[in-house]
C-alpha cells in the first residue's frame, strides 16, 4: 500500500495537464485490469470485470491538482500567472514552482523593508510574478510560453503516521484507486476505475462519462478538508486527522443519496472500520456531476490539512481504513 | 591543508553560495555556520579564532596598514513561543519577515535532540470567513503542524526555527534562502583566496559576525578585538527596485558604494579608484544617516575605525527565496582584495597631507 503515492504526488498536473498522471497511472495499471480506455477529454477509465451479475460501480479519483498558467511574459523576463482551481495567493509566496516540463523558478515578493500601508492586505494575483532568472522578455521567450504550466515543487514526505506532500488532493484518491487495483478484490460487481480530469476547474472530467458507460452507482473518492489546527474551535472542524475515512451526507449542489450514504456507513460498522461525518457541507466534488448525468453518486475522502497549497497532510491510517471501507462496499450484492 | 579543505578551496563561487545558504545560522546560534566558513577559511589564514560573542575572525599577518572586512553570518528565523497539547506551535521572528513568505512553508525546528519537521498551516479557504481571506495573518494567527513526528514532544519554547527550503542556480543567477548576508560571507571568502595569491604588506582581518538581522554585538566585538584602521562592511541592497529619490541599483551591474556619514570619504574615493584601475563596475549608494548595517557600529570602535560599506544588489530580501546575481559577489570579492592591496598608496598619500586622491581618476 501507498507505494505509488511519492510518485504520484510528485509529478505536476494542474487541471488541463494531466498528461504526466494519466501515462504513469496507465503504465503502473496495466495488465491488472480487464479493459482500460482513455476518452475524448483525456479520463483514463479501468474495467475489472466482476464474477456474477452484479452491478456496475465507479469508483473516481481526480488526477488533477490546483496550479497556475503563464498569462504573460514581461519586459524584465519575470512571468504573469493565473491561478487554475482555487489557490490563494497567501499560500504561494516564497515558493519554488515548475513551469512547463522543467524550469525552476521562484514567486518572489518585495522586501518587507520596501512594502508600504497596506502590506497585510491579501496580495492579487497581479501583483504577483515568476522569476526563472531571465533578464529579459526575449531571454524567458526561449524557455517558456504562453499557456504553460505551474505546478509546486514539494518532495514528499513520511513521517510517522503522516505523509507531507503536494497534491494529495487528489493523487491520494489516485493511489487508493491503484492501490485496490493491485489487491485484486473478488466481487460479484464490475468495477470501473475512472481516474479523470478537470475536476479542480469545476468538475469538468466525469460530464461525459454517463454517456460513455452506464454505471449503477459512482463513488468520488477524496481527500477532504479539516481545520483541526489552533486556529479553529474544535465545534467548527470539518474533520479529524486519524480519526478514519470522512463520510459526506452533503456538500455543495448536492444531497447525496441517502441510500448509498447509509450502505457506506452500514459496511464500515459490519467490518469495524473507524469512520466520520464530514461535519461541514462546505466544498464539492465529482458525486455532484455524476448525480447530475443520472449516475447516483457517493463520497468517501480522506481528510487533509492545508489542500490547495503546496504542503498538504494526511493520516496513512485513514489512507488505510479508506480502502478497507471500498473493498467491503465492492464486495456488497445489495445495489 | 587537510582534504575537506582541499575541497572546498576548489569550490566554485555559485557552489560556495548555495553550500552556506544551506546551513542555518540563525542569530544568536550561528555555530554551525561559522565553523563551516572556518574550515573554508583555514588555508588563507595564518590565525583563526572566535570573540566572546562568537564572531570569527580570521588574520592574514601583515606589516603594513591594518584592514577588516565584515560580513555578518547570521540569518533571520523564528522562536517557538507557544506549545499546544496536539501538537501545533505558534511562532515569532528573529529578524523581519513578511508573514505572507512563511505560510505553506516546511520548517526545521531545532530542538536539543536534533530537527524536528514542521508544517506552516493555512486554512483552507472553504472554511475562511470572507473577513479571513481579506488579511494576511499575522504571527498571533500563523501556527506551525509538527503533529506528524513521534517526538515533537522534544519540543521546547526558546527553540529556534528555519525554513527548509533548498537554493538552486540557473545561468548565473542564484535563489537560494539567507544570501542576506551568506553571499557576502562568499565574497570575503573569494576575496581571502585572492590576497592569498597577491603581495600584499597589508594585514587583513576577516570577521564573519554574529547577530547583525537583530541589531546585535558581533560585527563590533571583532571590530575592537582586531584594532583595525580600515574596515570595509559587506553586506546585501535592494537590486532592481525602484525607491523614490534614489537610484535604481542594477543586478548583475557591480556592488555598491555606499556614500554618507557612515563612511570615510577618502577611502571611499580609494576604492571608487580602485573600482576603475581594475575595471571592476559599481554603483553609487547614497545612504544619509545610519545604514542600518554593522557599518554604523564598526565605524564607532575604540579609536574610531575608517569605514566604507560595500553592498551586494539582492532581490526578494527576508523572503525564503532571495536572488543574487552570482558575477556580483565575484565583483564583490575583486573589489574587496584590490582595495586592500591598495592601501599603502593611501597612507602615502596621506603622509604627502595632498588631501586628495584625485590623480589616475
Amino acid at each position: 500500500m501507498l507505494k505509488y503515492l511519492r510518485e504520484l504526488t510528485e509529478i505536476s498536473g494542474p487541471s488541463g495537464n494531466e498528461d504526466a498522471v494519466r501515462e504513469y497511472i496507465k503504465e503502473k495499471i496495466s495488465g491488472k485490469v480487464d479493459e482500460i480506455f482513455i476518452d475524448r477529454m483525456g479520463n483514463l477509465i479501468a474495467l475489472k470485470k466482476g464474477k456474477g451479475n452484479g452491478k456496475k460501480i465507479l469508483l473516481d479519483a481526480h488526477m488533477d491538482e490546483v496550479g497556475f498558467i503563464v498569462t504573460n511574459i514581461n519586459d524584465d523576463g519575470t512571468l504573469s500567472f493565473a491561478p487554475v482551481g482555487g489557490v490563494d495567493t497567501r499560500v504561494i509566496i516564497g515558493k519554488k514552482v515548475r513551469v512547463g516540463k522543467d524550469i525552476m523558478g521562484i514567486i518572489g515578493y518585495k522586501a518587507i523593508h520596501l512594502q508600504k500601508d497596506g502590506y497585510m492586505n491579501t496580495p492579487k494575483y497581479s501583483e504577483l510574478k515568476i522569476d526563472i532568472g531571465a533578464k529579459s522578455r526575449a531571454e524567458a521567450e526561449k524557455q517558456v510560453k504562453l499557456g504553460d504550466y505551474v505546478s509546486f515543487v514539494t518532495n514528499y514526505e513520511e513521517r510517522g503516521d503522516f505523509v507531507i506532500a503536494k497534491a494529495l488532493d487528489d493523487r491520494c484518491g489516485c493511489s487508493i484507486l491503484m492501490d485496490l487495483i493491485e489487491e485484486n478484490t473478488e466481487t460479484e460487481n464490475d468495477i470501473y476505475f475512472a481516474f479523470t480530469v478537470q475536476e479542480e476547474t469545476g468538475l469538468r472530467g466525469p460530464a461525459i462519462i454517463a454517456e460513455q458507460l452506464k454505471a449503477d452507482i459512482a463513488i468520488a473518492v477524496e481527500t477532504t478538508t479539516s481545520g483541526d489546527d489552533p486556529e479553529l474551535e474544535k465545534q467548527l472542524w470539518s474533520t479529524h486527522l486519524g480519526d478514519g475515512p470522512a463520510i459526506t451526507f452533503m456538500h455543495s449542489g448536492y444531497v447525496v443519496l441517502q441510500t448509498i450514504f447509509e450502505k457506506l456507513i452500514e459496511t464500515a460498522r459490519q467490518l469495524n472500520i473507524p469512520i466520520q461525518y464530514k461535519m461541514r457541507t462546505v466544498g464539492g466534488t465529482n458525486a455532484r456531476r455524476y448525480a447530475f448525468t443520472g449516475i447516483p453518486a457517493g463520497v468517501v475522502s480522506v481528510p487533509a490539512r492545508y489542500i490547495h497549497s503546496p504542503v498538504s497532510v494526511i493520516n496513512r491510517k485513514d489512507y488505510e481504513h479508506t480502502i478497507s471501507l471500498l473493498k467491503g462496499f465492492l464486495r456488497r450484492t445489495d445495489f | 591543508m587537510d582534504k575537506k579543505a582541499t575541497e572546498l578551496r576548489e569550490l566554485k563561487t555559485s557552489k560556495l553560495l548555495l553550500k552556506l545558504s544551506s546551513i542555518p545560522g540563525p542569530s544568536g546560534y550561528e555555530d554551525d555556520v561559522i565553523s563551516e566558513i572556518s574550515q573554508i577559511m583555514k588555508p588563507y589564514s595564518d590565525e583563526c579564532f572566535r570573540t566572546p560573542m562568537g564572531s570569527l575572525v580570521c588574520v592574514k599577518k601583515g606589516t603594513g596598514p591594518k584592514i577588516g572586512f565584515f560580513a555578518h553570518a547570521d540569518q533571520i528565523a523564528f522562536v517557538v513561543t507557544k506549545i499546544y497539547d496536539d501538537g501545533f506551535l505558534r511562532l515569532s521572528g528573529v529578524g523581519g519577515w513578511d508573514p505572507k513568505t512563511v505560510i505553506s512553508q516546511k520548517v526545521w525546528v531545532h530542538t536539543k535532540n536534533g530537527k524536528v519537521r514542521g508544517v506552516v498551516g493555512f486554512m483552507p479557504p472553504h472554511l475562511q470567513t470572507t473577513e479571513e481571506s481579506k488579511k494576511v495573518p499575522d504571527y498571533d494567527h500563523i501556527f506551525v503542524d509538527v503533529s506528524m513526528n513521534q517526538n515533537w514532544k522534544d519540543i521546547s519554547i526558546g527553540d529556534l526555527v528555519t525554513l527548509d527550503t533548498e537554493g538552486f542556480e540557473k545561468n548565473g543567477t542564484v535563489f537560494a534562502p539567507a544570501l542576506d548576508n551568506r553571499a557576502s560571507c562568499v565574497a570575503i571568502i573569494k576575496a581571502a583566496e585572492l590576497l592569498s595569491k597577491i603581495k600584499t604588506d597589508a594585514e587583513a582581518y576577516y570577521v564573519f559576525s554574529t547577530q547583525e538581522e537583530i541589531g546585535g554585538p558581533g560585527a563590533r566585538s571583532g571590530a575592537y578585538i582586531s584594532e583595525i584602521e580600515y574596515g570595509i562592511v559587506i553586506d546585501v541592497t535592494h537590486g532592481d527596485e525602484d525607491i523614490p529619490g534614489y537610484p535604481r541599483i542594477k543586478m548583475g551591474e557591480g556592488p555598491t558604494v555606499a556614500v554618507g556619514p557612515v563612511t570615510n570619504r577618502r577611502f571611499v574615493e580609494h576604492i571608487n579608484k580602485i573600482s576603475g584601475k581594475y575595471n571592476i563596475k559599481v554603483q553609487i549608494e547614497p545612504i544619509a544617516g545610519r545604514s542600518g548595517t554593522d557599518t554604523d557600529e564598526v565605524q564607532l570602535t575604540r579609536i574610531g575605525v575608517k569605514t566604507a560599506l560595500i553592498s551586494i544588489p539582492l532581490k526578494y530580501m527576508h523572503n525564503p527565496y532571495e536572488k543574487i546575481i552570482v558575477k556580483d559577489v565575484e565583483d564583490t570579492a575583486k573589489l574587496l582584495a584590490f582595495s586592500a592591496v591598495h592601501l599603502p598608496e593611501i597612507e602615502y598619500e596621506e603622509l604627502q597631507n595632498t588631501g586628495s586622491v584625485r590623480e589616475g581618476e
